[in-house]
């Protein structure tokens, strides 16, 4: 049977592909005509989602079915039958459901909308993107530059309509003002928030945007925008002078909100499965891919508005548990045994070149047929062959190899991060060597660069490429099999939750935690729930109970790892603990070290005055002293000193503010804040907490606390006010395991302010939130961000799920851009020992032989040369410092390049 | 600067339970409200969201005794946009009515004539069951003018022209000298009697 | 449209100041074929001066009691009544321990819930229809017009039968009668300080000044509402507004249903256009 995943958007594709990878059939059902979803709308994203979109058209494992909506489900987990439109049936084992989001279908007309310079943050993406290339952004409505734009957010988000926030539009407003400011400075911008509710690198790109980039960010909820002559007006609330400001804006971009899918509730009707009171699909902070139905699974915008990280977490997650429910009856691709067609380095090179349009994308600025007919009278050149598409591109490679003997191949297109998987995959079916093929990228290196000749350019570009790819070596690739075992490290619910779902899937697990039990951070939490979430204690006795009796989880407490070698599918450590020494093997690594809560010693007398605790402190405890209670947000060192702020703290205290008054409403809580950041459907905690009296007070300099008085100003209010407390508790950051730097320099993947997220910073990650530099290793949790606990469960599925797509594989290969060295020449200097990154040199001694009076008789001394290892991530680094030319990088060797130069 | 420990923090939950301010505690200060309300072109301190903030925060007195209290023109644009549902002109409709409860306990006195105009209106519909512009008008002036003589006086002069030109157009007559009464008068009387704020 | 009929509510402005409107509106509902029943009795629906709530819904639990015996839905061409009735027929459905509260107080006061409540515009574009009355239309209205909502045909939500900003259903009524909409943009449901007339009177004259000489500016030849509070502040007493602040508008103030009425063809007379305070000659000589 299979797998259907319904709803071909960002999550959908992740999920099908994760499975697919793994070896499972899946259906991949999308109503559009076009997989992609929203994010294929916005074109700086469709650029990294498109190689996935190829790889997924050309899957064996996957059947797609694009145009289809699901008309009919019926049976149960292990046996569903789906209709699908057109009159398709088809048998699957469970089902994954990601009909991602749609925005509303209008704003208020107060906002004006309808006038053509006020517009929908997507349509501003589209505007954007043309005005980056004409450089100029203008008024659609009289072609004026704009000189003064206003972005209002919240627009049909956090309002009667939408109740709940819609945690992207915070984000992505930020991104839309850096390319607004960075491609044109002179042009003044105003952000009119509430709350900017952003983490990791979005609060440093806010901080960077207001303090170096001069945006204005003013807090009041812009509620019409008027037109007058040319002009919008825009009113604000000036909260220092007390008065309200006008303010004439050239446009107006509105961050509007995000909605369920429209198809979700037909969706939910046809499956069975319960929507939540906002119209999302209903899943648990425990289990948040899970629907009500067994074998039915969600994930991304199905389930509540995420951003795309988020998205493509949950679709890795959901998939994971998908495949718990189902066999797997496939191959996995790429696992099968190859033979190339020999070539000899003598053999003269037959180069067919071939040219991809992208749809339309390159033809724009580029004369291909001009472009092909001059690159066909270059030497060797044997074939050349002009497509629209990538797949009729791959087509006319694979009987250009099989038919014409071509053995060259240069690949020209748009962006090779999209299609370079596919085209060697292409290469390697049809037999000839993927490392005999040159990869072009014409439309952002050419097409969208040079203004006038690009033509001309672009015959300049493929000619350098032909003379490389005739001086192509084949590279023999070695493979070797994948231990079927994973490795985590920590016991916090993250990581028993990724140990958990590995070992269900049938791989073992070593959980490994440096504490004396399992539980992490969940410990601190006393018998705090959240609403519709059952009490940390519980969670924690559910996770430890289920851990420890599985027979597939092996524990180390109080242990550490340590010399970790080898690469993905095959590493090797050690296991040091109480008694234990232990030498392990594994194919995967999830890291899930967890944070933990900032000391704040010094902060508001905490350590001395007994009413002051932390807020961990305070869920333990459970307890409320006196009749007064002030809840301090942000407490501690922030961005500027190192710390992010954290999901956890945020939320955790506007849901204790909610506890104490619930259960005590005669106590006056008060919660000071700089940023309410109850993101997603947490914004119903931020609601309640109010309904129920708790009173929230906004500063920007941090409160004061002398003689048993705080002091706050509060930049709402525009007043200072003073509070005599009971009881004082600090909400302050989440800091990172010490433990992440020892991991971070033995794995080899880079930490940022102590956590793993620099991984998830690199615009590429953003499609694999889990994986790392170093594949094999994967990061969730706290580890990467001091995260919520739904999202912790979420990330370490996702993980899991990720370690699950390489432990099903056979084997490996090793990596094929690697250093050599001409043990010939290499003189043992050490200068690439030095320079390498990853510590992947090492220098060897040798027995040297000493040749006397003609006959090599004696060893005298020791040679030294280096040695390249399994780390080697084919960086150059060494070939390029190299003096005596013994390193060299495959693919790039110095001729290779050489030659390429001198067509230049 | 203000002292918490001096303020009323029941003050809140007395205007929750008062009919109209049941949603006061939603709000989350967002300015909406203040932003488009029409009064603040020409009030520019007008501020409902400060109101509203100062509610919670319980300053009672300053909030039952603040003039802006008694200029809301119900014209329902905030209650329309507000995100959170407050219902800000209905809100101000209760704060209205506790300050006026204030004042019949002699707890405070109430510069706006707002009240005495509301209750003369009241009374007649109490009376009659329908408006009796005439007796509105008289009842408001002398309250207003703090005597009979001194009210007919005032209205006269407000009024002249303007009943000049109702009069010449028909549309105020003798027939506007009396009431309009409603036959059931006794149920209006009960309605006031029960229904009523000094009920609570 | 004869199946059409309608519990009438005047409101107490109708024998009065508003006189022009209730006749208007009995004119050109007769001439539609729409029958009217006046209410029997009714009593004053607290306007904008009872603020409590409860006072209003059991006020109106009268008046929707009485349309209830009669079995008819009740319309209203004043703003403020409607609003009133409304809030209070929706509240009352809504909430049973209000009605047994109400109920125990007088059994007059017994209301199921059973009655619909229309406001007068709402009524002509949404259950008689624009097509039914492009039918009946003789005159072509050769005017330009501001129209001018007023703030309880869009707001609150709970009542709102229009949009609470752009307000568009008298535009399609002045627009099937041949008038000419002049922008108005967003005056159209800016409040025009009715309320605060008697007790802050320079803001209530401000607020109406802005909504005057919006529409003058605009090029209006005249305004068009359906709110006897408004007609107050914008009609009868736009001289005193003149006078306040040294300006001359001299803009006619018609209700819609007069203009209405003009091009079905009634009389002047009948429809009270005698009785609009500003001179209304100019706009009936416009209408052939």
């Amino acid at each position: 049977m299979g797998i259907a995943v319904i709803g071909g958007g960002v999550a959908g594709i992740s999920a099908a592909l994760d499975l697919a990878d793994s070896g499972y059939k899946v259906y991949l059902i999308e109503k559009n005509a076009e997989l992609g979803g929203k994010m294929a709308e916005l074109a700086e994203c469709k650029t990294g989602l498109s190689p996935r979109i190829v790889k997924i058209q050309n899957h064996p494992n996957i059947e797609l079915m694009l145009s289809s909506e699901l008309e009919g489900l019926s049976g149960s987990a292990g046996n569903f039958k789906l209709k699908v439109s057109g009159g398709k049936e088809i048998e699957v084992e469970s089902v994954v459901l990601a009909p991602g989001y749609d925005i509303p279908d209008s704003v208020a007309t107060s906002y004006g909308y309808g006038s053509p310079d006020v517009v929908t943050s997507l349509e501003f993406e589209r505007m954007l993107r043309a005005a980056t290339i004409s450089n100029e952004l203008k008024r659609q409505s009289d072609g004026k530059p704009v000189k003064k734009i206003g972005f209002i957010k919240c627009v049909g988000s956090r309002c009667q309509d939408n109740e709940i926030c819609s945690t992207a539009c915070c984000a992505y407003t930020a991104k839309e003002v850096w390319v607004v400011k960075e491609r044109f400075p002179d042009i003044d911008v105003y952000v009119f928030y509430m709350d900017v509710r952003v983490f990791g690198k979005d609060e440093e790109l806010v901080a960077d945007l207001k303090d170096n980039y001069g945006v204005h960010y003013i807090r009041s909820r812009v509620p019409e925008v008027l037109p007058e002559g040319d002009k919008l007006i825009v009113k604000y609330e000036d909260l220092r002078a007390g008065k309200i400001e006008k303010l004439e804006l050239d446009m107006v971009v509105l961050a509007v909100g995000l909605l369920p899918a429209r198809t979700l509730p037909r969706l939910a009707e046809l499956t069975g499965v319960k929507t939540d009171e906002y119209g999302y699909i209903e899943t648990s902070i425990s289990s948040p891919m899970e629907t009500s139905v067994r074998g039915i699974f969600a994930c991304g915008t199905a389930t509540a508005p995420m951003k795309v990280r988020e998205s493509v977490g949950l679709a890795s997650g959901a998939a994971l548990k998908a495949a718990l429910m189902s066999q797997r009856t496939e191959r996995i691709p790429g696992q099968e045994e190859r033979k190339y067609i020999e070539v000899k380095e003598d053999e003269p090179p037959k180069v067919g070149v071939f040219i991809c349009d992208n749809e339309g994308e390159i033809s724009k600025t580029i004369d291909i047929p001009a472009l092909a007919e001059r690159v066909k009278g270059l030497r060797d050149v044997v074939a050349v062959n002009s497509a629209n598409t990538i797949e009729e591109a791959l087509k006319a490679l694979e009987s250009g190899i099989v038919d014409q003997g071509l053995n060259r191949v240069v690949f020209a297109g748009c962006s090779p991060r999209e299609y370079e998987d596919i085209i060697r995959e292409g290469c390697a079916k049809a037999g000839l060597n993927p490392y005999l093929v040159e990869l072009v990228n014409l439309r952002e290196q050419c097409a969208w660069v040079f203004d006038k000749n690009v033509t001309d350019a672009a015959f300049d570009i493929l000619r350098m490429a032909v003379e490389r790819a005739k001086r192509l070596e084949p590279i023999i690739v070695e493979r070797y099999p994948v231990v079927p075992r994973a490795l985590v490290i920590g016991g916090g619910i993250s990581g028993m939750n990724a140990a958990l779902d590995i070992a269900d899937a049938g791989y073992e697990v070593y959980l490994v935690e440096k504490g004396e039990e399992l539980g992490g951070g969940l410990r601190d939490m006393g018998d705090i729930a959240f609403p519709g979430g059952e009490s940390a204690s519980k969670l924690l006795k559910h996770y430890v109970d289920r851990v420890t009796s599985h027979e597939r989880i092996k524990v180390y407490t109080k242990a550490r790892e340590e010399d970790v070698r080898g690469r993905a599918g095959m590493f090797k450590a050690r296991i040091v603990g109480d008694g234990v020494d232990e030498e392990i093997e594994f194919g995967a690594c999830v890291i899930a070290t967890g944070a933990k809560e900032y000391v704040p010693e010094g902060y508001y007398g905490y350590g001395s005055d007994n009413k002051v605790c932390t807020l961990r402190e305070f869920e333990k405890s459970g307890k409320v002293q006196g009749d007064t209670v002030v809840i301090i947000q942000d407490v501690g060192p922030g961005l500027k000193e190192g710390a992010y702020s954290s999901k956890a703290s945020n939320i955790e205290a506007v849901n204790a503010a909610l506890k104490i008054k619930e259960e005590n409403p005669g106590v006056e809580v008060f919660v000071l804040y700089r940023e309410v950041k109850t993101y997603g459907k947490w914004e119903v905690l931020y609601k309640r907490a109010r309904e129920k009296g708790v009173l929230f007070l906004r500063y920007e300099k941090p409160p004061e606390y002398k003689n048993g008085i705080i002091s706050v100003f509060d930049v709402i209010f525009n007043d200072e006010i003073q509070i005599k407390p009971d009881m004082v508790i600090l909400s302050v950051p989440m800091v990172p395991a010490e433990d992440n730097k020892r991991l971070s320099m033995m794995f080899k993947i880079p930490l940022k302010r102590g956590f793993f997220m620099e991984e998830q910073e690199r615009p590429k990650m953003v499609l694999t939130p889990v994986d790392t530099v170093n594949e094999g290793v994967f990061v969730c949790g706290s580890a990467v961000y001091p995260a919520m606990i739904d999202e912790c469960i979420a990330m370490s599925s996702a993980a899991a799920g990720r370690a699950c797509v390489l432990l099903a594989k056979d084997f490996m290969e090793t990596p094929a851009i690697r250093a050599v060295v001409n043990d010939e020449v290499c003189v043992g200097c050490g200068v690439c020992v030095q320079i390498c990154p990853v510590e992947a040199i090492e220098l060897t001694e040798e027995q040297l032989p000493v040749v006397t009076f003609g006959v090599e008789t004696l060893v005298g001394g020791e040679r030294r040369i280096a040695k390249v290892g399994d780390g080697c991530i084919g960086c150059g680094s060494c070939a390029s410092y190299c003096p005596s030319g013994a390193m060299s990088l495959q693919h790039f060797r110095d001729k290779q390049v050489y030659a390429q130069l001198d067509y230049a | 600067m203000i002292k918490t420990w001096e303020l009323d923090p029941n003050f809140k939950y007395e205007i929750l339970k008062e009919p109209g301010g049941e949603h006061l505690t939603a709000c989350f200060q967002c300015s909406t409200c203040t932003l488009g309300c029409p009064l603040t072109e020409i009030i520019p301190t007008y501020n409902p969201r400060r109101m509203i903030q100062m509610s919670l925060l319980g300053m009672r007195n300053e909030v039952l005794s603040n003039p802006d209290l008694w200029v809301c023109l119900i014209c329902q644009t905030c209650t329309a946009r507000c995100p959170q549902d407050v219902q800000i002109a209905d809100l101000l409709g209760a704060i209205r009515r506790i300050a006026e409860r204030e004042e019949e306990t002699g707890k405070l006195k109430i510069s706006s004539v707002r009240p005495s105009f509301d209750k003369a209106f009241m009374h007649q519909i109490q009376k009659y069951g329908r408006l009796y512009d005439m007796g509105l008008a008289m009842e408001y002036y002398k309250v207003k003018e703090g005597s009979f003589i001194k009210g007919m006086m005032a209205m006269s002069k407000d009024y002249k022209k303007f009943g000049m030109r109702m009069f010449k157009k028909g549309k105020m007559g003798v027939k506007s000298m009396f009431p309009e009464k409603v036959k059931d008068r006794e149920v209006m009387r009960k309605i006031f009697e029960r229904m009523g704020a000094e009920k609570k | 449209m004869s199946n059409l009929k309608y519990a009438y509510f005047p409101g107490c402005p109708s024998e009065s100041t508003a006189i022009d409107q209730d006749m208007s509106v009995k004119a050109v509902f007769e001439r539609l074929g729409v029958e009217l029943e006046e209410m029997e009795d009714w009593n004053c629906c607290g306007a904008s001066e009872v603020e409590d709530p409860e006072i209003v819904y059991a006020l109106n639990a009268r008046n929707l009691a009485i349309a209830e015996k009669k079995g008819l839905n009740i319309m209203t061409p004043c703003s403020i009544c409607y609003y009133n009735l409304q809030r209070s027929n929706k509240v009352l459905r809504e909430n049973e321990e209000l009605r047994k509260k109400i109920h125990s107080i007088d059994s007059s006061l017994t209301y199921n819930g059973g009655v619909e409540v229309k406001h007068v515009v709402d009524a002509l574009v949404n259950d008689i229809g624009i097509e039914e009355i492009s039918s009946k239309v003789q005159k072509k209205v050769n005017v330009k017009v501001a129209p001018y909502y007023g703030c309880y045909m869009g707001r609150p939500p709970l009542t709102a039968f229009d949009d609470p900003d752009a307000p568009i259903l008298m535009d399609r009524l002045i627009e099937v009668i041949g008038g000419e909409v002049v922008p108005f943009d967003y005056r159209k449901a800016k409040c025009c300080g009715g309320p605060l007339m008697m007790t802050v009177p320079d803001i209530a004259f401000k607020m109406a000044r802005d909504i005057l000489e919006g529409a003058k500016n605009a090029g209006a030849d005249c305004i068009v509402l359906a709110c006897p509070l408004c007609g107050m502040m914008l009609d009868a007493k736009q001289e005193d507004i003149e006078e306040a602040f040294g300006i001359k508008i001299g803009l006619p103030v018609l209700y819609i249903t007069q203009l209405l009425g003009l091009a079905l063809g009634i009389s002047p007379d009948k429809l009270g256009l005698n009785k609009n305070v500003v001179d209304t000659k100019a706009i009936v000589g416009r209408v052939v």
